[in-house]
């Protein structure tokens, strides 16, 4: 039942959302970049696995990752699980109007949103824990989203050709 | 009959689901609003994830830390030339001062006896390895390779050969974390070794330095002065080296930490006797 629920296409996206989560969290000292491409590449994951395939379990996906980012990253709950679980209820309220949109129109929401995602959760950590805005951390990230933004999306594309 | 059956299995269905993304919105309000004042519930989370998820995460990234690990020995074989010539050049100054401190140290041996004073306000509780690191981006945390199991507890002070460490946090039973300095949360009640200016320090929007966040007194201190715990907070023991002031500008005052956080390797957890 459950492997019937998870086509192959599904259990890739799974991986890669693990795969890079375990990356994210565990800081390497000498690669850095390492820590911001699987950031990206976690949020980037997301972002296109709920908008190609949604599921209601997605929900429980989002809160699971948000929690375990947030204890993690901050030691304290908040920034993640808030702007997870508003992407996916957002989502949830204006798929049928958002999915009208052309491919390329879509790839440019979730450019937009993954930025959104990711300034959203530094304000949060910055309003709730007081933890400062780094503006080289921030600016490496997007840097990082924008230039894996396209690769990502071509090797998305192949994946859902499986 | 039939139609009945669909209409009313899909208003089950929609009701099912709306059920369930409620439960879940209602779960995450419950989860950010106790992160804030209950902390049984988020230790518990804490602690599943420290326990059970962390060896998980370890293991997928085992080829990646080994990666950096030859990176490391690559860039420490390159400069081994260098290295050793400073090297040779510390051993020479070090042999100097071993000399020095042999003799002070017998000079102190006799004043404190005199003096009737205890040698050391420190015991030393675990000496430990550090299992993986968490600070990137928000938080500034590693993790250690001990736990409850060993007698630490929370709030207990972490150093190394160089000074201050940080302070243990979501101590499990084989695992703890530890707060660095360089951590904007974190919190450390310091004096200068001239003057003894006492103030409070917090990690720097920079992750290397920390800030003032706290001067008593008018006075500020200057740039070069030695800094040391106070043990005011009663979190940290006395007299542990923190770092060196840097900058002050304004109303504040920058200080370089001792420790070089991002080559840390084994810590010691310690108490005041």
């Amino acid at each position: 039942m459950l492997l019937k629920l998870l086509s192959s296409q599904k259990i890739i996206y799974h991986l890669i959302l693990f795969f890079s989560f375990s990356l994210s969290v565990n800081y390497f000292v000498n690669l850095e970049f390492i820590n911001y491409l699987s950031y990206a590449i976690f949020h980037l994951t997301l972002i296109y696995f709920v908008f190609y395939f949604f599921n209601i379990f997605l929900f429980f996906i989002a809160f699971v990752y948000g929690i375990l980012f947030d204890i993690f990253l901050i030691d304290n709950i908040s920034p993640h699980l808030i702007s997870f679980m508003a992407f996916v209820f957002l989502f949830y309220y204006s798929k049928k109007y958002l999915l009208k949109f052309s491919s390329i129109k879509i790839s440019y929401i979730i450019i937009i949103i993954s930025f959104f995602m990711l300034i959203l959760e530094i304000l949060i950590a910055n309003l709730f824990f007081n933890y400062p805005i780094n503006h080289k951390n921030l600016s490496w990230l997007l840097l990082t989203l924008s230039i894996i933004f396209f690769p990502s999306l071509f090797i998305f594309s192949k994946i859902d050709k499986l | 009959m039939n139609l009945s059956f669909k209409v009313k299995a899909i208003s089950k269905s929609r009701f099912t689901k709306n059920l369930f993304v409620s439960l879940i919105f209602l779960v995450s309000f419950f989860l950010v609003f106790f992160s804030k004042s209950d902390y049984t519930v988020i230790n518990k989370f804490k602690s599943i994830s420290n326990n059970y998820l962390y060896p998980i995460t370890s293991f997928i990234v085992a080829p990646v830390k080994i990666v950096s690990k030859i990176k490391t020995q690559i860039y420490e074989f390159r400069n081994l030339k260098i290295e050793n010539s400073i090297l040779q050049e510390e051993v020479m100054r070090l042999k100097k001062w071993q000399a020095l401190a042999i003799h002070n140290n017998s000079e102190n041996k006799v004043l404190k006896k005199l003096l009737n004073a205890t040698n050391s306000n420190l015991t030393l509780v675990k000496t430990t390895s550090l299992v993986s690191r968490n600070d990137f981006m928000f938080s500034k945390m590693i993790n250690i390779n001990a736990g409850l199991k060993d007698g630490i507890i929370n709030d207990m002070a972490v150093v190394n050969y160089r000074g201050l460490v940080g302070r243990t946090v979501d101590t499990t039973v084989g695992k703890s974390r530890v707060l660095l300095l360089t951590d904007p949360n974190s919190s450390i009640a310091i004096k200068t070794i001239s003057n003894e200016n006492y103030s409070l320090l917090k990690g720097a929007e920079d992750g290397i330095h920390l800030v003032s966040s706290y001067i008593k007194g008018e006075q500020l201190p200057k740039v070069g002065d030695l800094v040391i715990t106070s043990g005011s907070a009663q979190v940290f023991p006395s007299n542990i080296l923190v770092g060196k002031i840097v900058k002050v500008i304004k109303e504040k005052f920058y200080v370089l930490p001792f420790v070089d956080f991002k080559n840390i390797d084994y810590v010691q957890v310690v108490e005041t006797k």
